[in-house]
């Protein structure tokens, strides 16, 4: 374990929270045609920050930030990190960030195609599983070594672990289709709000028995319970999130420009999802490091 | 591998993300009228033509005009700072920027209306960015006919124009840039336009084969001069919603005759803009941010 690695791993992961929180203001100011250029705006690198552009071309400027730091990381694990597995985990963000860079460029050059725009927006949440797993990865607590627990139940916390970050990862797919299938000044459409209500209601159900089953049942080890703690809280914001959302977005098509308000909790509503899915990959991956199969399935495995 | 527990925990997962996904895909295309290039015979003026006037009238207390925050571009306050949205404006119970058109009809020789075909004006409609608003705010252009685009702002501006018929089309111009020019080849009512850099920024324009077209004036009236005799589908088109509201008169014209139609919105017409989420009246509260 490298300590200057995990940090720069960290400092990644923030930028890429940042450059979510761009992106989703970039599309509740309306903002992603701006400029009719790309990778320059209005044919600079440093136009004048005026109106909407500000938020289209502080978006491209912190995404350009992320991608160097994130060359900047696969050198680093290259040089630094041992594990060739983790090494190539680099190489895939890598990878990711440079597709993800191109999308932003053909939703500009395409004029915000559904398909595009949602690709953009899901490969953004893509790239911050990537780094959050890096950054899972090069801390000291997953170099040491930790007692591990045998799974409880006849139902193992770790596929339900796993079931809730893909759960969580399709209702951000919903989430991005719906943001991104109307502007401001339309309605959205009523059968993908309705999708994005249902897969809210999946994510609760898998997320809420994850946390919940992580806190019953190895509640007195911090390495699972915290994750599992913030999990819970941030679950419970994001759906009210999601409601303030909601009304604040069904007012939006009569005011004459998009308001604060609505802005702010649609923003806020993304980031939070971001952080959700961010926690729900800490404490898979965590409860993977320390829960093993029961000896009795493990026994019938072997013995068939 | 998994246990029949696990197994049963995944498919209830997967099924429930995969019936959320069918539903968001299962999304109707929007349709819209198909693009006409029916090769039709000119129309010759006779000299019988008559005259659509009208009055256009808003039903009701109109809605105090919004106030537009134009703190994100201070060019914008400075060079307007009264700007308010130009979605309902009504003086004396009249509204303005109402577009009136001949929709269809027959001429009195026995023509469809939709047979006739028009030369296209040599003379270019302007659309001015002026204020950080767009000048004029409702107009109408014959299909093919050239649009000259400038910018009067010492700032710079984007055109969006986001069609059913025609291409979409996005061009940004910088203050002091030349004008451009843009044509639309299909008809369209009416082509929304808007600026992506001022996101209060609207326009709409009515793109048709003919010149029979009009906008209702600050006192409501409108008048559409040329039309030839016989008996017609006059529509008035106002903005609001997604789609903005028609509605339609007939009226017949005599040989250098003239008729009157009149329209009113607000009120009852409102109803167009209601949100697609009916069944959820619950959820119709009191917003954040509403003046």
């Amino acid at each position: 374990m490298h300590r200057g690695l995990h940090r720069f791993s960290l400092l990644v992961t923030c930028a890429t929270f940042c450059l979510i929180i761009a992106g989703a203001l970039v599309t509740s100011h309306d903002a992603g045609l701006a400029t009719s250029d790309w990778p320059l705006s209005n044919g600079q690198f440093f136009p004048k920050m005026v109106g909407n552009l500000f938020w289209e071309h502080g978006h491209r400027l912190v995404a350009t930030t992320v991608g160097l730091l994130t060359i900047g990381l696969a050198i680093y694990l290259y040089r630094r990190e041992e594990r060739r597995w983790l090494r190539r985990l680099g190489l895939v963000a890598l990878g990711a960030v440079i597709a993800q860079g191109l999308l932003g460029g053909l939703t500009v050059k395409l004029m915000l195609p559904l398909v595009v725009s949602a690709a953009h927006a899901t490969l953004a949440q893509l790239f911050f599983c990537t780094v959050v797993s890096l950054s899972v990865f090069t801390s000291k607590g997953w170099s040491e070594q930790r007692a591990t627990y045998e799974e409880q139940g006849s139902l193992p916390l770790r596929y339900v672990c796993v079931a809730a970050v893909v759960t969580i990862f399709l209702q951000l797919i919903l989430g991005a289709t719906l943001r991104h299938s109307a502007p401001w000044d339309h309605y959205l459409p009523t059968d993908l709000v309705l999708a994005h209500v249902g897969g809210a209601l999946a994510v609760t159900i898998i997320l809420g028995s994850a946390a919940i089953t992580v806190l019953r049942r190895h509640g007195s080890e911090g390495y699972l319970r915290r994750p599992a703690t913030i999990a819970l809280g941030l679950l419970g914001l994001q759906l009210l999130l999601g409601v303030a959302a909601y009304l604040t977005r069904l007012a939006s098509p009569k005011d004459p420009q998009p308001l604060n308000p609505m802005i702010g909790i649609t923003v806020a509503h993304v980031a939070c999802g971001a952080l959700v899915f961010a926690t729900a990959i800490v404490l898979t991956l965590r409860s993977f490091k320390l829960l093993r199969a029961r000896r009795a399935a493990i026994e019938l495995v072997t013995a068939t | 591998m998994f246990t029949k527990s696990t197994r049963s925990w995944l498919a209830l997962s997967i099924l429930l993300s995969l019936f959320a996904l069918g539903s968001a895909c299962n999304k109707n295309p929007e349709t819209g009228p198909t693009p006409d290039n029916k090769a039709r015979a000119v129309y010759t003026p006779t000299g019988n033509e008559g005259t659509v006037t009208g009055k256009i009238a808003y039903a009701g207390t109109p809605p105090a005009p919004n106030k537009i925050d134009t703190s994100q571009d201070p060019i914008c306050g400075n060079r307007n700072p009264n700007l308010v949205a130009e979605d309902n404006v009504v003086k004396d119970g009249k509204l303005a920027n109402v577009f009136v058109y001949i929709k269809d009809g027959t001429t009195a020789d026995g023509k469809k209306f939709s047979d006739l075909g028009w030369e296209v004006s040599p003379e270019p409609a302007t659309l001015d960015q002026n204020g950080c608003h767009y000048s004029p705010h409702v107009f109408g252009i014959q299909a093919t006919q050239q649009l000259k685009i400038t910018n009067s702002d010492p700032t710079q501006h984007n055109i969006h124009f986001t069609p059913q018929n025609n291409p979409e089309w996005n061009q940004s111009q910088a203050n002091g840039a030349p004008a451009i020019v843009h044509d639309f080849k299909q008809t369209e009512v009416l082509v929304p336009v808007k600026c992506n850099q001022h996101n209060w920024m609207r326009a709409y324009i009515g793109v048709l084969r003919h010149r029979l077209f009009a906008v209702s004036k600050a006192d409501g009236s409108f008048e559409i001069k040329g039309v030839p005799p016989g008996t017609y589908t006059v529509a008035a088109w106002h903005e609001g919603g997604a789609k903005g509201s028609e509605q339609t008169k007939q009226v017949t014209i005599a040989a250098k005759g003239s008729a009157t139609a009149d329209f009113s919105f607000g009120g009852a017409t409102a109803s167009a803009q209601e949100p697609s989420l009916k069944m959820m009246p619950a959820l119709e509260v009191p917003m954040l941010g509403r003046p």
